[in-house]
This record gives C-alpha cells, structure tokens and sequence, in this order.
C-alpha cells in the first residue's frame, strides 16, 4: 500500500510538469489553429538560456525564471510576426510544417554554439534533497515543481475565464466571425497569445533543467510525449492537456513500477485507446470531417 | 470551433486542379528525360548514393500519396520503411531469399502493420492525422528496440545478403546492383502512377477537396482512406527494402522519427501532390547530405531546416511545382505572343 | 630513331635493375610496394552528434600526432613518405557512415579507416572493410560483437569493449565490499548486454543482484526506477544508462537524496561526461575508464602535447586514435607495403606497449586489442587541482581480468 502512494505521488508530481509543459502547446492550437512542432525545441532552447545566464551573467535559478520566460515571450513573438503569421489563413498542416523546419534549425544552431554534451545546472539552494513522510519519500525539487506547475495552470485558466482580456481571446477563438462583427479585433491577440505560449515552453525548460540532461536533443523526444498529452486531452482544450498531464505521469509512474520496460509504450496505447473510443480526446469536441 | 477553422481555411494543396498539367508531347519529353536520367545516374553519382536518392524518391512518393492525394499528412511513415528494411533483412538472411523476393515481402508486412494503424489514423484528420501516425511510429521505435534478439537493437540487423540469383557482379558491384534494383522503383513509381490516375485517385482527390461532399456521394471515406493508406505504406516499404538491401543492414535509424520528419521535408522540398516532386527532393537533400558529410560543417539541420523554412513560406508548390508553373506561364504567354505576331 | 628508342628503353631497364637491387637491402626504399604511391587513413566518426567532444575532430589531431611521430622515427627510412588524413562526419548514422566508408576505400583510395562511434556504424563498416579486404580500426564503438559472431581478418577493435567495462567495475566495486546490487539498465542491446556481464562478473566475486531494471531507451524519467532501485536497500545502485539519459538519471538519483547514501556504479561514462557536467553531480560515482591522462607521466607528456595543439586534455579515444594510427604505421614499416593482408600479419599477436595501451595484445584469435584498463572514481569538487583533473585512478584493472577469452562466436 505504501508503495502504492509512493509511486502516486510520483506520477503526480511528474504529472504536473507534463501538464505545464503540454500548456503552452494548447493555448497556441486554441487560438491560433497551430500546432507548434518546435514547441520541444523551445523548451530545450528555455533550459539552455537557464544555463548560459547562469555561466555568463552569474544569474541563477530564480532569477532565470522570471528572465528566460519573459525572453521566450519576445522569442515566441519574434517568431510568430516574421515567420508564422503568413501562413495562418493556410491549412494548418503548413505551420505544423514550417514549426518542424525551425525545430531543425533550433536544434542545429544550439549544437554548434554549445556543444552536444549536456551542460551543467544545479538545483536551486534550500530545494535540494528529499522530504520524508513516514515511508514515504518525495525529492523537494519534484515537490517544488509539480506545486509551482499547478499554480502556473491555474493562473492560465483563471486569466482565460475570469478576465476581459481572457473573454475576448476566448470569444475570438470560439468565434472569429462574430468576434470581429463586436467590433472585437482578433488579430492583435494573435501575437501575444503565440508569444505566451512560446514563453511556458521557455518557463517549463527552465523549471527542467536542474533535474533533467540540458542538451540540444533534450526536446526531440519530449514533443513526442506532449503530443500524446494533448492528444489524449484534446488538442486546444486546456482543461483536457492539464488533466492528460496528470494522467500519462500516473501512468508512466505506474508503468516504471510494474512494467517497467514497457512504461513509454503504455502511454501510446493509451493515445490509441482514447483516439479508439473517444477520437476528439477526453476534452475535445467532436471535429466536423 | 473546428467548424471556423475549416471555413477560413483555404486549402492550398497543389494538383492537378491547381495546376495546370502539361501537354502530352511534353510529358512524354519528360518521361523519356526522366528514364535517361535514372539510368545514366550512377554513371555521374557514387552508385550506394544514387541508390539512396532512387529509394528515398519512392519513399517520398508514397508520403505524397498520402499529402498530395488524399490531403493526410503521415509524420509517422518511417514504421513503414523501417518495418519492411528489418522483414526484408530477416527474410534474406533466415530464408536465403532473392533480393527482390525480400523486398516484396518487406513491402507486405509494411502493408499489414498499415492496417491497424491505418484504421485508428483515419478517424482523424489533418494535424491530429499527422500526430497519431507519429506517436505510433514512436511505438514501432520503441518496441524494435527491445527486441534485440531480433532486430539486433542498437547493433543493427547487420550482413543482409543482396542475394541475386548468383550473378556476382549483382551481389559485390554497387554500380551493377543499381541495375538490378532499380526496376523495383520503377515498378513501385508505377504503382504510384496507376493509382493516381485511376478512378480511385481522383475519389482520393475529391475525399482530399471536400469529404463531406464526397460522403454525401456515397463514398465509404474512412475505407477509401485506409487503403491508400495501405498502400503508400506498400510503396514506402518497396524503398525501404531496397535501402535496406543496398546498404546491406537495417538499423533503428530507420525507424526513428527524424526519418519520418526528413521524408516530409524532401516530399515538401520536391512539390507535393506531384509524382515528380519526390525523386527531385530526394536527390536534393540525399547529394546535399553526402557533400555536407565530407565537408566538415557541421550543423546539416541549419541548411536544410532554412531551406525547408522558405520553401513552406514562399514555394509551396515545391521545386518542380514552381519550376513547373514557371514554364508553362512561360509557355502560355509564347504562345499568345506568336499567335499576336502571326 | 630506332636506335635512340632502344638506348632509352636499355637505360630505362638498368635503371630499373639498379633500383632492385638497391631496394633488396631493406624495404625503406620499396618506393612500388605502396599502393598509389602514398598511404591514406581515413577517420570516419561523429564530428556534430553526441560523440563530438568524445573523439570527433580533434581526433584528426591525436591522428595527424602519430604521423609526424613515425616520420621522425623513421626519417628518410619510412616506407610511407607520403601519408594523408581524410575525414568525415557519420552523424552516427549508420547508412551514412556504410556510404562514406565505400566511398573512402573506393575512392580516397583510404588504406584505413578509424574510430567509428555508434556501434550500427562500427559493423556496417566492419563490413564493409571485410568486402573490400581493407583495414579498419574501432576505437569508438563498444559492441563485442565486433570481436564475436561479426568479427572479420580486417577488422580490429582497439580502445573498450562493454564485456571489459562491465568485469572491470562490478569485480572491483564488490570487491571494495558492494555486494547487493539493484541494476537499472537501458532495454536495448548495449543495456542487455551490460545487464547480464555485470550480474555474471558481479555473482563471481561473491556478490549478490537483487533486482534488474529495465527502462525504456530513450528515456527522461527515471524517479520511480530510483525509487524502486532503492526499495531492496542495496549496497550498490548500478545504472546503464549512458549520455544525455546518464545524465537525466544521475541528476534524480541525487535529488531522490541518494548521492553519498547508496554508492553509485556507471557501467559507461567518459571523462567528457564529466568535464561537461561538473563534477558535483558525479562525485564519488566509480566506473571503468580505458585511459586516464593524467595516470603517468607518460600519458601526461602526451597529454601536453596534445593540449598545446587543441587546448583540451585528451580522452581514452584521442589516445587510441593516436595509438591505432601508430600501431598501423609501424606494422607498415615492418611489413614494407601497406598490402592489407601483409599488414594484418604484422599485427596479429604483437605486444604493445605505447602511451595508450600497457600490456597491450592484439590477440590473434578475434582481433582484440585487450590491455591494462583503470578503475576509476570521480573526484569531490576539492580534489579537483585544474581543469580535467577529475578522476582519480582506485586501481589498474590487468589485461588478463579484463577482457573475456576470446569468444567461440568469431570464425575469421
């Protein structure tokens, strides 16, 4: 039975890093349609920048945090203005498309300025080590970031619904047409929105990097995991990504402990059975075609 | 929401609606011209790479039957190439087979594993489409790992014979191999070709235009689509057992997602929803690779992600598809410029 | 005219009788013997993935090192006077690698090929040496089966194998009183292979494994394997993981607070691991290393050298490289042609003893090249006097322990 909270408790808190980290991707696909391939490469690109802050200017784990997410903002906007704006009338397949072409060149340009070796990062001071609850044993940092990421959801979903500038995102994605007959201008949300998605990205990269490799391919597998998040919460549902969140860390939590090689694999027969029974995702809605 | 997406949507896949196609004169000039170009190619290139650029051409064609055609992008089609490289491997080292006997059956155990993932895949389209094929490559990935005992994990399969009916110079001379294994590209192009311009293809290209309409037609979509999806899984197991054979092992570098993402990207390179995008955007990204390889730059993703950048931004019709409606506006306006002069 | 042909042709055949005959006192002047006039060594590895910093271009270096080094021993004596490096970069993709290993016997006309990370690389180019009866040196890829059911006459295997690094670290680590093991391995066959040497060589010296771990490869998350790792109460955590997903697993194996607790053994590491990483994370983590620069002052002499012409210490590869490419020359030296199979005689059997392999053999009977490896440990942060002083060597592993007998698998 302790065992059996024990790895709860683990996959709820690693779950709640998966929540955070699929966030940004469905914000970016509910309003602007886009699926951000590179949104892996942009979380590699956030722990980078919590490395090179930290060799370069002295800046630590809490000063980065701030910092790096406010730099993905700028980022994120940089790249929909120049880059992804022209193809947002198109069938979204291209901007997943162009997303994948600057995955590629992400990836390549952080390996030739910094190496492919994973580079250094410690976990911020007073979060080291693990608490202990009876049997049960949990690492602070885990704990720290699982509590944070939850917080950060929280304040996403409350700045979707309990606020104006939330309402008029969300009326504009739910209704473009009529939106803009309200005299609502839709398209100025457009950049922010992309540039806030990019910056959770950046923000989950950096809540990364104490505990995992901080590498140039540190994303190249991660997306793929999201994407079955989102998938499996229904891809634009908020809701759907942070419950999908919890649900593949149960899961790979569960799976490491009684199927422990097999515990990537279940995620994607989770994907299937879920696209089986209930295509659209636990929260989607259903797709006309 | 779906709903508003799909109406300010405006779908700009390229065919034969969009494009004009050429007259016939001129495509038979362009076959004839493709045919020499084949097999004059490993006279001007390394023969191994030239094999390389014929098998990810077909590679290619398949995914544009899918993207092109039907209007589903696959990000998961390197399960289908990796699955028919390790059968097509096994085949010729458990069973002696010939090459081309190894290869077909590659291609068939490709076709069948399309089945399931077919039938799960084409309950969704668009970017869920995309995403459902890739995590299930992933899966492919996954699993081939583990199961060292047969496909050798990271080793590889290693020693794959090109066993062909005892002709030596076939089995040890890469140019001669070229020779040998080209007509099954061939035939897979061929394939290709039939089903584009049969009345299936053009049900796929009216599915890809507007499936409600096609629905209301009484076209059974969902089956239409899994078949095409079964057989571009076919033609991507044709190429991928003749790489497979002409490298002379099978490796989970076919299976991982980055050769899925990288036969998007020569499919898009080349100009979707035409058969000849394929083999140009294969010979560009193959020879771009070889060169870059030996040239000590390193950083391939830079090039090739940029230029995959500008071509989605500004020619998404691809290299032949804007070369091609080049020339026949060039065409077109000669025409009318003699036609004033006389 | 005729006359003038004839005087020519007659001066052409003494000249060339003269040459003979000079040539029959030793085979320095055996101008014919090599093959194109000039001797290629081809280096075929990792210049932009995973491996740059392990071996990749600076390889070139420790290479380009051996040849000057042979050309000042021998001087006008060589019988290689002309030698060139050429280089590509396999991505570690093994098509890539199977291409540019054709192209460079084929067409560079390479006599060689070295290194070679990524073990799928490695055998397609094993292979590939085998068809084209050329040589070809591994010194980055692990795979035993390299000297075992894939073993060729061209093919040696000079640096590390997984059978030496696992026999290396479980004896010494149960020896230094480690018995009861919890091992979490990669599920893929260097995992597999691993797995099964460790619990072989860790049962032999009397120790016990309680639980193996199989993991998904690649893999981020490893916190509830730790935990499980842990719920035996082992002495020992013994983890296979290696690169990006060692680094992923170290980092939550200290914040599961197990760092100092539960001594931690690493089936493959390399120094550039820790170089990049810091020694922190590490610190007292025991494992196998081929060769450490700072061990003597032999390697450290060589290790200055090396330093000067690329401003970092040298890994196990670099040396082997460096040795390998030597060891080549010489056996080209004493064979008098650089013919593959008269250069294969050289050296099969020889012992060696250089910078980088002590108690060197390249054994005959599978074509490895088993030698003195090192156990080592990673140094705390205090220890550390500069920059890559960051192993410190617990004890020399001999050849003899190290290496299993040569495998029944290989049939040359």
């Amino acid at each position: 039975m302790t065992a059996f909270i024990q790895y709860t408790l683990q996959g709820l808190s690693t779950g709640g890093f998966y929540a955070l980290s699929a966030l940004g991707l469905a914000v970016i696909f509910g309003v602007l349609g886009v699926v951000n391939f590179s949104h892996g490469a942009c979380y590699m690109l956030g722990a980078v920048a919590a490395t090179v802050l930290l060799d370069t200017l002295g800046l630590g784990f809490w000063a980065a945090l701030p910092l790096v997410t406010l730099l993905m903002f700028v980022f994120g906007v940089l790249m929909e203005r120049l880059l992804v704006r022209w193809l947002l009338k198109l069938d979204p397949l291209y901007n997943f498309l162009l997303t994948f072409g600057i995955t590629l060149v992400l990836v390549d340009l952080v390996k030739r300025r910094y190496g492919v070796s994973s580079l250094p990062y410690q976990v911020p001071a007073g979060l080291e080590g693990r608490i202990d609850l009876g049997s049960l044993s949990l690492s602070r940092y885990q704990l720290f970031v699982s509590v944070f990421s939850v917080l950060v959801c929280l304040a996403v979903w409350m700045l979707l619904t309990k606020t104006r500038i939330g309402m008029i995102v969300r009326a504009s994605t739910e209704d473009a047409e009529r939106s803009r007959a309200l005299g609502i201008n839709v398209g100025r949300w457009v950049t922010p929105v992309f540039g806030f998605g990019i910056a959770l990205a950046g923000l989950a990269g950096v809540l990364a990097a104490p505990f995992r490799a901080v590498n140039a391919d540190m994303g190249s597998n991660f997306i793929i995991v999201l994407f079955a998040v989102v998938v499996i919460g229904g891809l634009g549902s908020i809701l759907g990504a942070v419950v999908a969140g919890f649900l593949v860390g149960l899961v790979e939590a569960f799976g490491q402990a009684y199927a422990d090689r097999f515990s990537q694999v279940l995620i994607f027969v989770l994907m299937a059975l879920v696209v089986l029974i209930r295509p659209a995702g636990l929260f989607g809605k259903e797709e006309a075609a | 929401m779906s709903q508003q997406l799909t109406q300010k949507v405006d779908v700009e896949l390229p065919a034969q609606s969009v494009i004009p196609r050429a007259r016939p004169a001129l495509r038979w000039l362009m076959l004839a011209v493709g045919l020499v170009v084949v097999l004059a190619l490993p006279w001007f290139v390394y023969p191994p790479v030239a094999m390389d650029i014929a098998a990810w051409a077909l590679f290619a064609i398949s995914v544009d039957l899918l993207l092109g055609y039907t209007g589903l992008l696959s990000f998961g089609h390197a399960a289908f190439w990796g699955a028919s490289a390790y059968s097509t491997g096994l085949i010729a080292i458990k069973l002696g087979m010939p090459f081309p006997v190894a290869v077909v059956g590659g291609a068939v155990v490709a076709m069948l594993l399309a089945i399931p993932t077919g039938y799960l895949a084409v309950r969704r389209t668009g970017i869920y489409f995309a995403m459902v094929t890739l995590a299930f490559a992933q899966m492919l990935y996954f699993l081939a790992n583990m199961w060292g005992d047969v496909t050798g994990g990271e080793n590889g399969l290693q020693g794959i014979p090109k066993a062909f009916f005892g002709v030596e110079l076939v089995e040890t001379d890469a140019f001669y191999f070229y020779y040998a294994a080209i007509p099954i590209i061939l035939i897979g192009v061929f394939i290709a070709w039939r089903i584009v311009n049969s009345p299936f293809g053009r049900v796929l290209v009216a599915i890809r235009d507007n499936p409600a309409r096609a629905r209301a037609l009484g076209y059974d979509v969902e089956r239409y689509k899994i078949m095409v999806f079964v057989l571009s899984a076919g033609l991507a197991g044709l190429a991928g057992g003749v790489f497979s054979i002409s490298h002379g092992f099978a490796s989970l570098q076919e299976l991982v997602w980055t050769t899925s993402g990288k036969v998007v990207l020569v499919t898009v390179l080349g100009g979707i929803g035409t058969l000849w995008g394929g083999p140009i955007g294969a010979a560009v990204v193959v020879l771009l690779e070889d060169r870059l390889a030996s040239s000590g730059f390193n950083g391939i993703g830079i090039i090739t992600g940029t230029i995959f950048i500008v071509i989605v931004l500004a020619f998404r019709h691809g290299i032949w598809g804007t070369a091609r409606n080049g020339l026949t506006s060039w065409l077109n306006r000669r025409r009318i410029k003699t036609g004033q002069r006389l | 005219m005729r006359t003038k042909s004839i005087a020519v042709a007659a001066t052409a055949v003494t000249g060339s009788l003269l040459l003979a005959a000079c040539g029959g006192g030793g085979p320095a002047s055996a101008g014919g013997k090599i093959s194109d006039g000039k001797v290629v060594l081809g280096l075929l590895n990792d210049q932009s993935g995973v491996y740059k910093d392990l071996s990749g271009p600076n390889s070139k270096v420790a290479i380009q090192m051996a040849i000057d080094d042979y050309k000042k021993k021998y001087g006008d004596k060589a019988v290689a006077k002309d030698i060139e490096i050429v280089q590509a970069d396999h991505q570690n993709k093994p098509d890539i690698a199977n291409t540019k290993a054709q192209e460079m016997y084929d067409r560079d006309k390479a006599d060689i090929i070295l290194d070679v990370p990524t073990s799928s690389a490695a055998l397609a180019v094993a292979n590939q040496a085998k068809a084209k009866k050329k040589l070809y040196i591994n010194i980055g890829a692990g795979s035993t089966a390299l000297t075992g059911a894939s073993c060729n006459k061209y093919t040696f295997h000079w640096a590390y194998d997984t059978a030496m690094l696992a026999a290396g670290t479980a004896s010494a680590v149960v020896d230094q009183g480690g018995k009861n093991w919890s091992i979490v391995y990669p599920d893929y066959a260097f995992g597999q292979d691993m797995n099964k040497s460790f619990t072989a060589a860790i049962e032999k010296g009397g120790g016990k494994v309680q639980q193996s771990i199989a993991t998904p490869f690649p893999n981020d998350n490893f916190a509830t394997f730790i935990t499980k790792a842990q719920s035996s109460k082992p002495d020992v955590i013994g983890t296979m993981a290696a690169g990006g997903d060692l680094v992923n697993f170290v980092k939550q194996f200290n914040q599961a607070g197990l760092q100092g607790k539960t001594k931690l053994a690493v089936g493959l590491m390399f120094i550039t691991d820790i170089h990049n990483l810091g020694v922190d994370q590490f610190q007292g983590t025991q494992f196998t290393d081929a060769w450490y620069w700072n061990f003597d002052d032999q390697n450290r002499a060589w290790a200055d050298r090396f330093k000067a012409k690329t401003n970092v210490r040298p890994s196990f590869a670099h040396a082997g490289n460096y040795s390998a490419a030597l060891n080549y020359l010489e056996a080209v030296q004493a064979a008098g042609t650089d013919k593959a199979d008269d250069v294969v005689k050289q050296l099969e059997g020889k012992k060696i003893n250089d910078v980088f392999l002590r108690n060197g053999e390249v054994r005959a009977a599978d074509h490895n090249v088993t030698h003195d490896v090192y156990l080592a440990k990673v140094k705390s942060k205090d220890q550390v006097k500069e920059d890559w002083d960051l192993e410190e060597i617990v004890k020399t592993i001999p050849a003899a322990t190290a290496y299993a007998p040569p495998s029944g698998a290989c049939k040359m």
